[in-house]
């Protein structure tokens, strides 16, 4: 039997057909399927009445499909029917719509004859072998890729369909041989791109997938086993997976749907650590020159290109959905849990903290969201403490220390001090004394606070102060051996010990984990100065050439910074954005960008944040003032992104950014430009873009600039460049273009404003952003978004929910582990004094601290719920524990069960329910000083500890 | 007799290095065998020692008024001295090893190398006793177990070298400067206001019979070297005689030990990460190509 369904080939029928009126055609087809009625119907065991809707056939689902058999069905009707199809499909497929769209005359006929339906029973009813599914499969893929007017809409068509599709699901994967599969997939592709192109139809698979009994996306769940296939069937599930997630991020239940129904997430995620850990472990190296990977290197490596394309599909994927911010997160979150291999994670979190969303950097989305209100918010802080558990450098760099390092968040004279050990647990004594009066040791009960005597001795030498005296004594004592040693028997809060030991452990954990880091961040290394200027010229170097800018996909790019991208050009191919190449349809909205001029507006899920964090305020549960921090860092967030918006600038700010603009433009466009004359409008634009930053920063004056400021901040600057460069050169602004060119040109690559320079090179660093926000903080104060976003959190800490709370304290404590002083002296040392417009740690938790105060002033029975919460907490806590046995390697998460520490087995007599979230906080928060408190001691010993030793 | 004083400060200075891991990082090595759960306590105080039960409750300066943290008072003591003691650490003072006793973080042992000088070969035993309001009390007393001949130190009780720190400053005093001081008065010889005025005398008046009083003086402490220390203390310095069976270990773990910082390094996992290249400040700018780590 020649089929030429089973050949796809078709070309003489349709020129054939070519000028055939479409009436011949209705008659032809109506008589072919008279043919096939008849046969259909000699085999049918119900007899069905010709021509009576599909509906009646009653088809009860895969597995008892076997009772309809109505004994074999003879070779030569079987290939009548197959060739009778044949012809009815092409004179379908080449049929045209009808006016305005209607169906044509076939179509009508097949929906209202139910022809698919019943030739799928049809195929059912013989034996529904590979072949046969291969031949349906095939039909449908014909029909859906070159029917000339829309199939899918009508139920007729799409039942029978998703029928063929259920029963290739039924089947466990691997018995179906591999054709099916290919064919499979091939047809999945196809009906993803039509859904691409036409969301309508979703809500019909959706639809139709409930009736059949569950509410299941049947395409999604037949290309999850696809994900890390070889090959081009790997590949085209993964396309057809990226338009899927494209729909998701516009439907929401095909989000819902993937995040709670699939196992799309944890497939995703280990099935890279899979392919991780196939990689090869050797490789061959062609030559001593060799260095790195070439494409054409590992083109050569099928397990690794296998890899690299799940890696970009993951990425997609997260590019995707990226409106679903909540499922995001999780994902995310996962993700990095889920990755143990480090130059996977290198990736993702590359990702994360480098790449940009609606020109926004995906890190400073995620912080934003830390303080969103409910389950987001939530989700968010999970994902920062995971990252935060990374003990990763570049993690830490772009949170925290980016902000901290120019040390603007202190007065100056503290910067000497900073390294400075709290020799005598000031500090630590100044967070225990924050202790509300409610929760003090003496007014808690045991068995919550369970004391201990610990003998403390003490040498002999402090009750005798006379030398003459003593030295009677001591002789005396040394007589009779040890009596030399008085003690005394203090009673105490045995769990204190227990949080020394665990801030132990968690320091030494810490400070272990960060020997593999660049430099120590301790206000000298990496120098304040040096990384101000950096901050220029990573300003200057960013600003994105008007004219560069091409096509969404380079707007997009980011990665290694452009010295990487020369040295590792296998990687070139690799960039993340380069799967959109791959995707038939591209559904981003940045193409949009494109075209419309960028409103001055930050994007809009800023704008969406800020509304409801506004909503919130004037709702009713946090006062307005205390959200104004929330409020000021989206505004900061959304300002950067107005700024950053690349080729719009605010109109007041025009004067000098035109200006510069015009220069690097010029620099660019101009191909007889020489490299020196680029780089002069290079040293030019630093000072100035420093000016521009720190206007922006300010705020408030940005719309105007006084004329003496600019002299004055310009001054400022060459002087502090001059003296950083050579302390001879003290009038630097007599320096030539050249000097400036020669002082920084190891850290401008001017070839990336050159004309052969490739493409990909002129795009904007995608750094550009977060060194500019750390200017900024130049002018005002500020500790980067992450720590205020923490900080401002926290100060609600009376009204969060405990599982926040637990949340914000762990990430805290954590944060309180790193050794680096920087860090270490904004959170822990209590003596440091900051900025005025600095919130510190020890500030904030002296608000919480009266907050408390006054809830327990105001309430009688505060003294009650206290301890019954307490008795609550640890009757949680012993069940945390004896739920999950620490594992290895979880000792973060054990110690937040440690948080609240005494006898095992404590029932509640009395629960607080959870709304009392005062009553919780102020438990909680008293646990907390103690942690902080031992982090302090700690710190001051092990963080002075002599490395070598 | 010189090479015996080799011998010693070698041994010596192998139990030194096994003390200060007591006090120091021993702490972190020991601590996963414990169990996470159970108590826990402070370094170098035991808790099963013998409780005597006169009360004698330090009160430190940094007590609250509201006295809700006055239990706390013990633990910041110990852990200034705890900073106290890694500062004479970091210092590596030159011939100088102390460590506190295993019963009080209040007391230290100590012994001092005289390397040259009038003193030279001379090996010191003695103990740092420090106030119980430390950092807010008098300087902490250094006490000879032998008293040397000299001008600084009391020839009865051994006591000396407390006069440089008349007044006791928080912050701006440690505990490593009082070695320090008593490291140099041995090299420096100083009679002003002396504790033993015959030795003063005598070196101002007839420094030949000040000499032979010295050597008299180094050999007798260097001959009371291998005593039992006077205090009974399982942290308590004491020299024995040169045993291959005990110590030729010992030598040989020292001599490997000079290398153990890197080794150190490298066998351990490494758990945490960085892409960021040194002397940069920006994320991922290492040219490590991600995929060959």
């Amino acid at each position: 039997m020649t089929s030429m369904v089973a050949n796809g080939t078709r070309g003489d029928q349709s020129l054939v057909l070519k000028g055939v009126d479409p009436e011949t055609c209705m008659i032809v087809f109506k008589n072919h399927w008279a043919q096939v009625v008849k046969i259909l119907e000699k085999h049918d065991p119900l007899r069905s009445i010709v021509g009576g809707l599909g509906g009646g056939h009653g088809l009860g689902g895969g597995g008892g499909l076997g009772s309809f058999r109505f004994g074999p069905v003879p070779g030569d009707e079987a290939s009548a029917v197959q060739n009778y199809v044949e012809h009815m499909l092409f004179l379908l497929m080449e049929e045209e719509c009808g006016q305005n769209g209607a169906m044509g005359p076939i179509l009508e006929f097949v929906v209202m004859e139910n022809v698919l339906e019943r030739l799928f029973i049809w195929s059912l009813r013989r034996e529904f072998t590979d072949d046969m599914k291969l031949e349906q499969l095939k039909m449908y893929e014909m029909l859906i890729g070159q029917a000339r007017q829309p199939l899918l809409h009508h139920k007729p068509v799409l039942k029978p369909l998703m029928m063929l599709l259920s029963s290739c699901s039924g089947s466990p994967s691997g018995s179906s041989s591999s054709a099916v599969e290919t064919e499979l997939v091939l047809l999945l592709n196809q009906l993803c791109c039509v859904l691409a192109k036409d969301p309508s139809v979703l809500e019909l698979f959706f639809h139709t997938s409930e009736d059949q009994g569950a509410a299941n996306f049947l395409i999604f769940s037949l290309l999850i086993p696809f994900i890390h296939r070889e090959g081009s069937v790997g590949q085209q599930a993964r396309d057809a997976l990226l338009l899927i997630m494209a729909l998701s991020a516009e439907n929401h239940v095909v989000a819902k749907h993937i995040a709670e129904n699939t196992y799309f997430c944890p497939v995703l995620a280990t099935g890279l650590s899979g392919l991780y850990s196939s990689l090869p472990t050797k490789l061959d190296v062609p030559s001593e020159e060799w260095h790195c990977l070439h494409r054409e290197d590992w083109q050569q490596l099928p397990a690794l290109v296998q890899f690299l394309n799940s890696l970009e599909f993951c990425n997609a994927v997260i590019q995707l959905t990226l409106e679903e911010v909540m499922t995001t997160t999780a994902y995310l979150d996962l993700f990095i849990r889920s990755i143990s291999e480090p130059a996977l994670l290198h990736t993702f979190l590359s990702f994360i903290l480098l790449h940009r969303h609606d020109n926004v950097h995906i890190l400073d989305t995620l912080v934003s969201r830390i303080n969103t209100p409910f389950q987001l918010g939530t989700v968010s802080l999970a994902l920062f403490r995971t990252l935060i558990g990374l003990f990763c450098e570049d993690v830490m760099l772009q949170l925290v220390f980016k902000y901290l390092i120019p040390c603007n968040h202190m007065m100056l004279s503290q910067r000497r001090v900073l390294r400075e050990r709290d020799c005598y647990s000031v500090s630590a004594a100044k967070f225990l004394a924050l202790t509300p009066s409610c929760c003090s040791p003496e007014v808690i009960p045991p068995p919550l606070r369970k004391l201990d005597s610990i003998l403390w001795s003490k040498g002999t030498d402090g009750s005798h102060i006379g030398t003459m005296e003593s030295k009677e004594v001591l002789s005396e004592e040394d007589d009779c051996g040890n009596s030399c040693v008085i003690g005394s028997e203090i009673y105490l809060d045995v769990s204190y010990l227990h949080y020394l030991y665990d801030a132990q452990n968690s320091i030494s954990h810490c400070m272990r984990a960060c020997r593999v880091w660049s430099a120590p961040y301790d206000g000298e290394n990496p120098p304040p100065e040096e990384y101000q200027r950096n901050t220029l010229e990573e300003a200057g170097r960013t600003r994105p050439p008007v004219t560069s800018r091409k096509t969404p996909n380079q707007m997009h790019h980011s990665g290694p910074p452009l010295k990487d991208l020369t040295a590792t050009p296998g990687l070139l191919e690799l960039e993340w954005d380069d799967s959109y190449d791959a995707c038939p349809t591209q559904l981003h909205p940045e193409e949009d960008q494109e075209t419309r001029p960028i409103p001055d507006e930050p994007p809009k899920h800023i704008q969406e944040l800020r509304r409801t964090a506004i909503m919130i305020v004037k709702g009713s549960y946090i006062e307005e003032s205390e959200f104004q921090n929330d409020v000021m860092v989206y505004n900061l967030v959304a300002q950067k992104d107005a700024h950053d918006s690349g080729n719009s600038y605010h109109t007041s700010s025009k004067s000098l950014e035109a200006a510069k603009q015009e220069m690097l433009d010029e620099s660019v466009t101009d191909q007889k430009t020489t490299n020196s004359e680029s780089s002069i409008s290079n040293g030019l634009s630093s000072p100035l873009d420093e000016m521009d930053s720190k206007k922006r920063g300010s705020q408030s004056n940005h719309k105007s600039l006084e004329g003496e400021d600019l002299v004055a901040q310009y001054e400022e600057l060459i002087r502090t460049l001059g003296a950083q460069h050579s302390p001879a050169k003290t009038d630097s602004e007599l320096k030539s273009p050249t000097d400036l060119m020669d002082e920084e040109e190891d850290e401008i690559d001017f070839n990336s404003f050159s004309p052969e320079t490739p493409e990909a090179e002129k795009l904007p660093s995608p750094f550009g952003t977060k060194p500019r926000s750390g200017s900024r903080g130049h002018a005002v104060p500020f500790t980067g978004p992450f720590l205020s976003v923490l900080l401002s959190r926290l100060e609600n800490m009376p009204s969060n929910s405990l599982h926040v709370n637990l949340l914000l304290t762990g990430i805290l404590a954590q944060l309180a582990a790193y050794p680096q002083p920087l860090l270490r002296s904004f959170l822990l040392n209590t003596n440091m004094v900051f900025q005025p417009s600095v919130r510190s740690l020890y500030q904030v938790l002296a608000s919480v601290k009266n907050q408390i105060e006054q809830c327990s002033a105001n309430n009688k029975d505060f003294p009650e719920l206290l301890t019954a919460a307490q008795h609550c907490l640890l009757a949680r806590e012993s069940s945390l524990r004896d739920s999950q046995s620490p594992q290895k390697g979880d000792w973060f998460h054990s110690s937040e069960a440690d948080r609240i520490k005494t006898k095992p087995n404590i029932q509640p007599k009395t629960v607080v329910p959870l709304n009392k979230t005062e009553v919780y906080a102020a438990v909680l928060f008293t646990e907390f000083l103690k942690e902080l408190a031992a982090f302090a001691q700690e710190h001051s010993i092990l963080s002075h500890l002599p490395t070598e030793q | 007799v010189k090479p015996c004083w080799i011998l010693c400060a070698f041994l010596f200075s192998l139990s030194r290095s096994d003390g200060e891991e007591q006090v120091g990082q021993g702490e972190q090595k020991s601590s996963p065998a414990r169990p996470s759960f159970g108590k826990k306590q402070l370094p170098s105080i035991p808790k099963n020692a013998v409780p005597i039960t006169k009360a004698a409750s330090p009160a430190p300066s940094t007590q609250s008024a509201n006295g809700t943290h006055a239990s706390y008072g013990p633990f910041y003591l110990e852990y200034s001295l705890l900073a106290e003691f890694t500062l004479v650490i970091k210092q590596k003072l030159p011939g100088i090893y102390v460590q506190p006793s295993y019963r009080s973080a209040l007391m230290w042992f100590g012994v001092i190398f005289i390397r040259h000088g009038l003193y030279q070969d001379g090996v010191f035993k003695f103990t740092v006793y420090i106030p119980d309001n430390y950092p807010d009390g008098d300087c902490p007393r250094v006490v000879f177990d032998t008293p040397v001949f000299h001008p600084l130190v009391d020839p009865v009780s051994g006591a000396g070298v407390r006069r440089a720190f008349t007044k006791w400053r928080r912050n701006h005093n440690h505990i490593w400067q009082v070695l320090m001081y008593a490291r140099t008065v041995f090299y420096k010889i100083n009679t002003m206001d002396p504790l033993n005025p015959e030795a003063a005398v005598l070196y101002d008046k007839d420094i030949q019979l000040f000499k032979s009083k010295v050597v008299d003086s180094v050999k007798l402490c260097n001959s009371h070297l291998f005593d039992q220390p006077k205090i009974d203390d399982p942290y308590a310095i004491s020299f024995s005689p040169w045993n291959p069976a005990v110590h030729e270990e010992a030598k040989e773990k020292m001599f490997a030990h000079k290398r153990r910082p890197e080794d150190y390094n490298k066998g351990l996992p490494v758990s945490g990460l960085s892409w960021v290249k040194p002397g940069s400040t920006q994320p991922f700018s290492k040219e490590d190509n991600p995929l060959q780590t």
